[in-house]
């Protein structure tokens, strides 16, 4: 009976298995020898070349500026969405009126394609406001914010800010209304002020909900693309250790562009194996620290 | 019993892998593929795609990638899953070194000796010119009439920068913004014009027609120090005197409209922009004035078949796909194709029919003169004039180096090419 049960169960695990084997775990190892490879995308005569790829990206210019900007971006964006969610969340789960309209509204851009959203918010940066701009006479908006090579990184971030924010929020959402109401008007009755409550009492309760959504911006920042290519497609260029290179252009897209655009796909691959690394350790570290301060009920 | 049990599970298994390979085996597709990256004529390609079906019952699939995306990487993505085309696209030497292990010989195909442009390696024909196209620095008759300005003069770099002058210091008077529409940001994907087309403008102005002495000099990491600061300081002056909205946060569209409404005098494009200045219903005289960056008179613009068909070397249906290119090339559908429905400049002589589009006139005449520079920006590694190049050109528009900054951001970027 036992090798019977081993069987059934070999067979209702075997889709799953060999799904993950064949779309994650092979073409994993596969990327890893690709990146010590010479290959361009094309020619079938592969060329083991050792290290030597790796060695070539710590020395460009344009990928160590393109590491740097993505972790700016990241930090930026990682405190803008959270910050902005979490408003938004007190918000909605207040006695405002309307409120569940507001939830459904604040959710509605998520819904929206980044790339169409790119090309919607680059009108609005390259055209909209500067009009604007010129008709009310503010000489800070006639200039576009994407066509900044020092602002971009906070332009893109706005406006991932203003498609993700919504998403995040119903996750503080579910984790405030986890929260018994007990607490908190037990705590009402002993005095404390709205600040204090928020503070010592609604924040540590929903430490989980903090740990999930740093989690998923932070990873979600880290590998923007869709909206990079239509927003700002890299673009301005700028200036770093003398060299002309794009001054927004992210992790992903610097990648992709290493590898298709430049047909160097095996460059492009020992970046996206670098990429791999650093977003384990980011995230793994980023978990444990937000664990540590998670409150057991 | 139990035995029975597993052997009609084991079988279930090997009956469920077969069926795994099977399917992946399957799903070759009917007829021959075109994968075109010219979005600009996919309707009228479809069309008489669908016209040479109807007479010879053989299907061609017409796929187009354009508009922006990426052909090259479309193409490996199509090499990969298993689906490559029939006939695709190479435009120079990198793509044919990229895919030379998939390009069939066509020196045997009946068009091939009609034709001065088809792309050759060796003396072997390899491919099929789509069109031939041209750029130049275009320009609106009516507006230079008004302010007194005979094109015919504008034939070297003195003359076109009092043209400039004059026109910039009438802006009232002629309703322009600005006296040149050019656009270069990276955002907008426009560095196509500047990285590409324009820097060509260094690669071949003033040579004779297939010389490649300059871009073998810039294949070599090398840049010629008179002819780069002559052709540096044209860049600056189209820059100054274009539109700035256009220049640094401006897409195509918005180029094509600045040009088509009359709000500049002259436009950086080439012939392919005719049906987008048509749809914006344009009613003023068009013609070329050359990119002449040095003080010798020339006359001519920038002419080549932008891109070549060629045959998948490792398809199914390299005859059917050989059939259809011949079709276009020789018979009266495919010419009218061509000429009509496309609206191109032809490659073969055979073509009797004249395009209608006032830039494509314009390429014409320059062809039947001999007034013509040849196209060698596609010698460049891929992807170097467009990301590499691109961005010092918008440096330089955006006023965050001057022309000395400009060249030498340029002078180091083309010596990594050996590199690469």
């Amino acid at each position: 009976m036992r090798t019977k049960n081993r069987w059934v169960n070999v067979l209702f695990l075997f889709p799953a298995v060999f799904a993950f084997l064949m779309v994650i775990v092979v073409p994993f190892f596969v990327g890893i020898y690709l990146s010590m490879t010479n290959w361009d995308g094309v020619n079938p005569n592969v060329i083991f070349t050792g290290l030597q790829n790796y060695t070539t990206i710590f020395q460009a210019p344009e990928f160590l500026y393109s590491f740097l900007a993505t972790t700016a971006f990241t930090a930026i964006n990682v405190a803008l969405v959270n910050a902005v969610a979490f408003g938004l969340a007190l918000l909605v789960t207040s006695r405002v009126r309307g409120r569940n309209v507001y939830r459904a509204a604040f959710f509605v851009p998520n819904l929206i394609g980044g790339i169409v959203l790119g090309y919607i918010w680059q009108f609005i940066f390259n055209n909209v406001l500067p009009a604007m701009g010129r008709s009310l006479g503010l000489g800070f908006l006639q200039t576009s914010l994407i066509a900044k090579a020092n602002l971009v990184v906070l332009g893109i971030s706005l406006v991932n800010t203003w498609q993700y924010a919504g998403y995040i929020m119903m996750i503080y959402v579910a984790g405030i209304q986890a929260i018994p109401a007990s607490l908190m008007e037990a705590a009402e009755t002993d005095g404390a002020n709205y600040p204090t409550r928020l503070v010592r009492i609604l924040m540590p309760m929903m430490a989980s909900a903090f740990t999930i959504c740093l989690f998923l911006t932070l990873v979600n920042s880290f590998k923007q693309f869709d909206v990079n290519v239509s927003l700002t497609n890299g673009g301005p260029a700028t200036i770093f250790m003398m060299k002309a290179i794009n001054s927004s252009e992210f992790l992903a897209l610097n990648i992709y562009n290493t590898a298709f655009a430049r047909s160097k796909l095996a460059q492009g691959q020992a970046k996206a194996v670098l990429f791999f690394v650093v977003l384990v350790v980011v995230s793994l570290i980023q978990v444990w620290v937000n664990k540590r301060k998670e409150v057991e009920m | 019993m139990m035995k029975g049990v597993f052997s009609l599970r084991k079988l279930f298994c090997i009956l469920l892998a077969l069926a795994l390979v099977l399917t992946s085996t399957a799903a070759l597709a009917e007829g021959i593929v075109l994968s075109s990256n010219k979005v600009e004529i996919d309707g009228a390609l479809k069309e008489y795609a669908t016209a040479y079906e109807a007479q010879t019952g053989k299907k061609v699939t017409i796929d187009t990638v354009g508009g922006g995306a990426d052909y090259g990487g479309t193409l490996k993505a199509a090499l990969q899953s298993g689906a490559m085309p029939d006939i695709f696209v190479i435009e120079g030497p990198s793509g044919y070194e990229l895919w030379k292990d998939y390009i069939t010989d066509l020196s045997d195909q009946p068009w091939a000796s009609d034709t001065d442009v088809a792309y050759q390696v060796d003396g072997k024909v390899v491919g099929f010119p789509v069109a031939i196209e041209g750029y130049g620095l275009a320009y609106n008759a009516d507006l230079l009439a008004k302010a007194g300005i005979d094109p015919a003069s504008l034939t070297n770099i003195n003359a076109i920068k009092d043209a400039f002058a004059k026109l910039d210091s009438q802006k009232a008077e002629l309703g322009i913004d600005a006296v040149v529409s050019l656009a270069a940001s990276v955002t907008n994907g426009m560095t196509w014009v500047t990285g590409l087309h324009n820097f060509n403008v260094y690669l071949t102005g003033y040579l004779p027609y297939g010389d490649t002495s300059v871009i073998d000099q810039v294949l070599a990491g090398q840049l010629d120090a008179a002819r780069f600061q002559a052709y540096a300081e044209y860049v600056k002056l189209l820059f100054d005197y274009s539109d700035q909205a256009v220049l640094l946060t401006g897409n195509y569209d918005s180029q094509v409209h600045a040009f088509a409404t009359g709000k500049t005098v002259f436009f950086h494009q080439g012939n392919w922009t005719d049906p987008n200045l048509a749809a914006e219903n344009v009613s003023f005289n068009i013609g070329y004035a050359p990119h002449a960056f040095l003080p010798e008179d020339t006359q001519s613009i920038f002419v080549s078949p932008p891109s070549w068909y060629v045959v998948n070397s490792q398809g199914a249906n390299i005859d059917e796909a050989k059939a259809f290119l011949t079709a276009m090339a020789t018979t009266e559908e495919g010419h009218k194709y061509i000429v009509e429905g496309a609206g191109m400049v032809p490659a073969f002589k055979a073509v009797k029919q004249q395009p209608t589009g006032p830039l494509s006139k314009a390429v014409m005449e320059h062809a039947a003169s001999g007034d013509i520079y040849s196209w060698q920006q596609y010698k460049l590694p891929d992807g170097f004039g467009m990301n590499t190049l691109g961005p010092i050109y918008e440096l330089l528009a955006n006023g965050t180096v001057d022309i000395a900054g400009f060249t030498a951001l340029f002078t180091d970027a083309i010596a990594t090419i050996p590199t690469l």
